[in-house]
């Protein structure tokens, strides 16, 4: 894994292959939209999307808890993608057994839209739960992406994405974390999420997650689309 | 009455009855102070009663947008005529119905009445425009009248005995108008009705109490009904289906679709007839098995194969430059011939220009608007982006004769014939013998009149095309249309609409859908495989208890959610359209669709022209672009993506027989004496290849070494190959190429020379291997991953929501690509999977022709040619791939600088390079 190392807001944040983010100072992990059991809502839906998703899921935020020696985990909004799929019963299986492997750890779920709908995640989960924004400084921990008077945005929402060029008319379009003068947004956590090319200012910093590393895009020579 | 039958105007003679013509145009018009035709009094009669009743539809339809036939028996001439028809056995009413019309029944239509009385089936295929739609519907009226003689009846129409299949939903109006003209006429108690997507929600909801006698109705909307808990019983009555345009349907899944729902049909009618109508084709005894199906013995279905009137003679001519020194090597636009298109315009009523694509068509439309001519006004823009609005505007100009000129693409390939139409052009390589015939075939319906089509070379290559095309049509070699085989998404769409229109059982549903042609070999696994997908979500062993679509009880397989029901209906079908937004005025109406890729690379305040108009884009809003007028014409044209087209097969043989006359000295058309001298220049500079031989010229120039393959298979073939030689050459060292391919060949470039006579020996074009070698030279996982958007969507993986759609479904929505991911990793034994490969390989590479290419090259001989400089042929390659790498306004300097040299070369008596600036596409700068 090869993480990228930067400053926002003043605090040492790492940028993490697994598409999270790691605030130094309070050994808090921070990722954005889980969406767990996205794949088990389409399949209620009619939809046959095969299952394993929110399992590798968990794999893989257990390996970054594990990487940083997290204390605390912050999570950006949209956890569970829908009611239908909060109540798969293979699913929460999954996820409690997470849990009971991570007991000491503090989580902490900022309501995103998702949310609202699927209702807050089931009490045994022990994940204490905050209306957006909530401060803890400098930050702003919230779901959908703004501008705070309070402190600098952390977000997600979005699920930005960003387009690479190389040669012979080869492109890739990755998820990445989108730094901002006043907020950032954070890639999409599960990986039954797209991406979004979205519209990125000059003041913007782009990091690309391309496999296990985490790439600083310059802009000359590579595009935006 | 037979003796008392006009006989001035035969069949062939007279007008023939062209498929969907307004029935009241069918009425030949006739001189003042002209003897009538017929001295039949009942041909007189039936003639006053149509003049009568011409003039009252024309009252009565006043500024409506189609003319249809109003009911006869208000005229009491009509009145009287009907009454005589009462009179006479069916076939003697039938003969004199044709005779009112100046028409008489030619030998190929008896045929399939007869067969049809018969209880056969069969295909009839003949030119668009002889007669075709009254062989096949007259059979089932002949029959009511059989079966029902005497005077009319006066009771409620009888319930659905004939369905009459067409493709396209504007075919409809039209033929139902021509159907229903002999039913009014013969006092058949008949109703005729259509059914497609742009039928009214009234008379849908009529026809879901009661359907006509006769149905009109597309593929899709057939499924629709075979939805219905009671189709079973909709069908009772049914004798006859009629698919028409069966060419257009067979070789996509649209024919797919169709053969599962005759299969459909046939159960619940074991007797029932078929009889499809289609162009002539290069494999039309498949496409009669096709559509018949196949038998209990596991043979194709008996069936009878009628051949309508041989067409009208074509005639193939072009359009060339006031000198030679004008055209321009390479180039897809054509405009450098644009005031001779205009003459030849102006030498017409009214013409149809062709391209090959919508761009070029929006080109050429800017062009002749402001060129000045007269009739600026009264050009017209069609494609298949456009509004429906304003392409139905468009015909009906046509129509009319109210338009001067149409640019348009293969949009009008189809459909309702243009009476007034007498010049059709093709701008560009007609790339295949079949399009040639159909775009001919749009002109001249007037008694006597010959099909002319000219074509409008955009370069001096392709004047070898139009000279191949026109030994290719003299010798009837047309293309052939295979056939879809085994598409397992369409396969499970089906299966959830039978479930949905009373359930089936697993085993009798597979007897069934074997019965077709395109599932005759479905295996009991991949059936099996299909059930598991709709029952459980995937195969047995990882079941999901939250997932239920179909679900089996008793032996019978349902649906029981009302929600899974109505998303089924929302998406049925497989047409599957770029993802695209509409184009809309901020005040006002919608132009049409361009693809989301174009618009993104907008900002507000350019400007682009879509739809024949200046446009400045402002802002994109709820899948729209809105726009604004703009005051002139200037920016960018869009673009759309898609398959271009390749030479046929068949045309791209007569390409190498046609070189190979030139390498000959045999120069035997205008077009063949024009490009002479550029031909020429190639055998100078290099040679001309033989028909068994294949020319690899080698040069260096300050890009790089060059190899220049000329296989001359068209594009798809050339890129495949491309791809497998440049992976077959790097097998040997490490070594990197850039690709190019056109429809002659392909070029390989790369900074050190390529080791070629030692890949020529390890079996470069060896057919070994080549199963594995194509998938490994290209990036065959990312094609796949976009051909996996259209087998998501049919197979029902992407629901794409409706208007109005609540959020619980707007949650189940998630990109192709994204579903092709996942299923890449956590099912990657996925059939869905498998196909989209399998499509992709056989669809985009053209595979199996790659593979009797190669088969072919390989038995010929190959000469490497080391040439000083690009030669004729390797000049567009060079070209192309620029225009490929480089904006365009840098793309012309380039392309002059690197013309230069090679002007200087090939000395003054030679073609000169063109202008540039005109032959390529208007790009943004």
């Amino acid at each position: 894994m090869n993480d990228a190392v930067t400053v926002i807001a003043g605090e040492a944040v790492r940028l993490l292959a697994e598409r999270a983010l790691y605030w130094e100072r309070e050994r808090a992990l921070i990722v954005a939209d889980l969406h767990w059991g996205k794949a088990a809502t389409f399949r209620a839906g009619g939809i046959p999307i095969p299952g394993g998703t929110t399992r590798e899921d968990l794999g893989r935020l257990a390996a970054a808890l594990r990487r940083t020696g997290a204390k605390r985990l912050i999570l950006l909004g949209d956890l569970f993608h829908a009611r239908e799929g909060r109540a798969a019963a293979a699913t929460l299986a999954t996820i409690s057994a997470w849990r009971a492997a991570h007991a000491t750890l503090d989580v902490l779920l900022v309501r995103g839209n998702h949310d609202v709908r699927a209702g807050d995640p089931p009490d045994a989960l022990g994940i204490s739960v905050v209306n957006a924004p909530h401060l803890v400084a400098p930050f702003a921990l919230c779901h959908e992406p703004g501008v705070s008077p309070d402190g600098y945005v952390l977000a997600g929402h979005i699920h930005p994405g960003y387009v690479v060029y190389g040669a012979g008319r080869q492109s890739a379009r990755l998820p990445c974390f989108v730094l901002g003068t006043r907020g950032a947004i954070l890639p999409a956590f599960g990986s039954f999420t797209g991406t979004m090319v979205m519209d990125t200012r000059k003041t913007d910093r782009i990091y690309v997650v391309a496999g296990d590393e985490v790439i600083s895009v310059h802009r000359e020579g590579i595009r935006g689309a | 009455m037979t003796d008392d039958t006009p006989q001035r105007s035969g069949y062939s003679l007279g007008r023939p009855v062209a498929p969907g013509t307004p029935f009241v145009d069918l009425i030949p018009p006739r001189e003042a102070g002209e003897p009538p035709t017929g001295s039949s009094s009942l041909a007189k009669d039936l003639r006053r009663a149509r003049a009568l009743r011409k003039r009252q539809v024309k009252a009565a339809t006043h500024g409506s947008r189609r003319t249809a036939a109003a009911p006869l028996d208000r005229a009491p001439e009509a009145r009287r005529a009907l009454r005589q028809y009462a009179k006479l056995d069916p076939e003697s009413a039938v003969r004199a119905w044709f005779a009112a019309h100046e028409w008489q029944p030619v030998a190929f239509q008896e045929e399939v009445w007869n067969a049809y009385a018969a209880g056969e089936s069969g295909l009839i295929h003949a030119a668009t425009g002889t007669g075709k739609t009254y062989a096949a519907w007259m059979g089932p009226v002949l029959e009511w009248l059989r079966e029902y003689p005497g005077s009319p009846r006066r009771t409620g129409a009888p319930p659905l005995r004939v369905l009459w299949i067409t493709p396209l939903r504007a075919l409809a109006a039209d033929t139902e108008a021509a159907l229903r003209a002999p039913v009014t006429d013969l006092g058949l108690p008949w109703t005729v009705e259509s059914r497609t997507g742009d039928t009214s929600p009234a008379i849908r909801a009529r026809q879901r109490t009661r359907l006509p006698t006769a149905l009109v109705t597309t593929p899709e909307s057939l499924s629709l009904l075979l939805t219905r808990s009671d189709a079973a019983s909709l069908f009772d009555d049914l004798q006859c289906v009629i698919v028409d345009e069966w060419h257009e349907l067979m070789a996509s899944k649209r024919g797919v679709q169709t053969e599962l729902d005759l299969a459909r049909l046939r159960h619940f009618c074991p007797k029932l007839r078929t009889w499809g109508l289609s162009a002539t084709l290069g494999n039309i005894e498949i496409a009669r098995d096709t559509l018949l199906g196949v038998a209990a013995d596991g043979r194709p279905a008996r069936g009878r194969l009628v051949r309508g009137l041989v067409p009208k003679a074509i005639e193939v001519d072009s359009l060339f430059p006031a000198t030679i020194e004008r055209f321009p090597w390479s180039g897809q636009i054509g405009l450098t011939l644009l005031p001779q298109v205009i003459a030849a315009i102006e030498e017409g009523r009214s013409s149809l220009v062709f391209t090959n694509t919508r761009a070029t068509a929006e080109i050429w439309f800017q062009a002749l608007v402001q060129c000045g001519v007269a009739w600026a006004d009264r050009i017209g823009l069609h494609h298949g982006s456009l509004d429906r609005a304003e392409r139905e505007r468009v015909e009906d100009g046509l129509r009319s004769g109210e338009l001067r000129c149409v640019v348009c693409t293969s949009s009008l390939d189809l459909g309702v014939d243009f009476t007034p139409v007498d010049r059709v052009l093709q701008v560009g390589s007609p790339k295949a013998v079949g399009r040639l015939v159909q775009r001919a075939g749009r002109s001249g319906h007037r008694p006597g009149a010959v099909s002319r089509v000219t074509c409008v070379p955009t370069n001096a290559l392709e004047l070898v095309d139009v000279a191949g095309a026109r030994d290719a049509l003299l010798a009837g070699a047309i293309e052939a249309r295979p056939p879809v085989e085994r598409p397992l998404d369409l396969l499970a769409q089906h299966a959830i609409t039978v479930a949905l229109g009373g359930g089936f059982r697993a085993d009798e549903l597979y007897d069934e859908v074997r019965t077709t042609h395109a599932y005759r070999d479905l295996d009991a696994d991949e059936w099996a495989w299909v059930l598991d997908f709709i029952t459980r979500g995937g195969e047995a062993l990882r079941a999901y208890p939250e997932y239920s679509k179909v679900v089996e009880q008793d032996g019978v397989y349902r649906v029981t959610s009302r929600m899974i029901a109505m998303r089924h209906r929302m998406s049925i079908g497989t047409i599957v359209s770029e993802s695209s937004l509409t184009v809309r005025y901020v005040r006002g109406k919608a132009l049409g669709t361009v693809e989301e890729n174009f618009i993104a690379r907008l900002r507000p305040g350019d400007r682009f022209t879509f739809a024949g108009k200046p446009l400045e884009f402002v802002r994109v809003r709820d899948m729209t672009a809105w726009v604004r007028k703009a005051p002139s014409a200037e920016g960018a044209v869009p673009k759309w993506s898609g398959i271009r087209m390749a030479l046929s097969p068949e045309l791209a043989l007569a390409v190498r027989v046609k070189l190979d006359e030139a390498r000959r000295g045999i120069f035997a058309s205008p077009e063949m004496e024009k490009v002479r001298p550029v031909l020429e220049l190639q055998a100078a500079w290099s040679c001309l290849p033989a028909p068994d031989e294949l020319l690899i010229e080698r040069t260096e120039t300050r890009e790089g070494h060059h190899l220049f393959v000329y296989p001359i298979e068209g594009r798809l073939v050339h890129e495949g190959m491309a791809a497998l030689f440049a992976y077959r050459i790097a097998q040997l060292g490490p070594i990197t190429f850039t690709l190019a391919a056109n429809d002659y060949g392909f070029e390989l470039l790369s900074t050190e020379r390529a080791p070629l006579d030692e890949a020529l020996e390890h079996g470069l074009l060896s057919s070994e291997f080549l199963f594995n070698d194509i998938p490994a030279s290209l990036n065959a996982a990312e094609m796949a991953r976009r051909q996996f958007r259209e087998v998501a969507r049919v197979a029902g993986l992407i629901f794409q929501g409706f208007p109005g759609a609540a959020k619980s479904v707007k949650q189940l929505q998630a990109s192709s690509g994204l579903i092709y991911e996942v299923f890449a990793r956590y099912d990657p034994g996925n059939l869905l999977l498998r196909q989209a490969e399998r499509e992709v390989l056989e669809r985009q590479l053209e595979q199996s022709r790659l593979g009797r290419t190669l088969a072919r090259l390989a038995a010929g001989r190959v000469s490497v040619v080391e040439v000083e400089r690009p030669t004729p042929l390797a000049f567009p390659l060079i070209v192309d791939r620029a225009r490929e790498e480089l904006s365009s306004e840098k793309l012309a300097d380039r392309v002059r600088r690197m013309a230069e040299p090679l002007e200087r070369a090939a000395g003054p008596a030679i073609p000169r390079f063109a202008n540039l600036r005109s032959a390529r596409p208007r790009e943004r700068s």
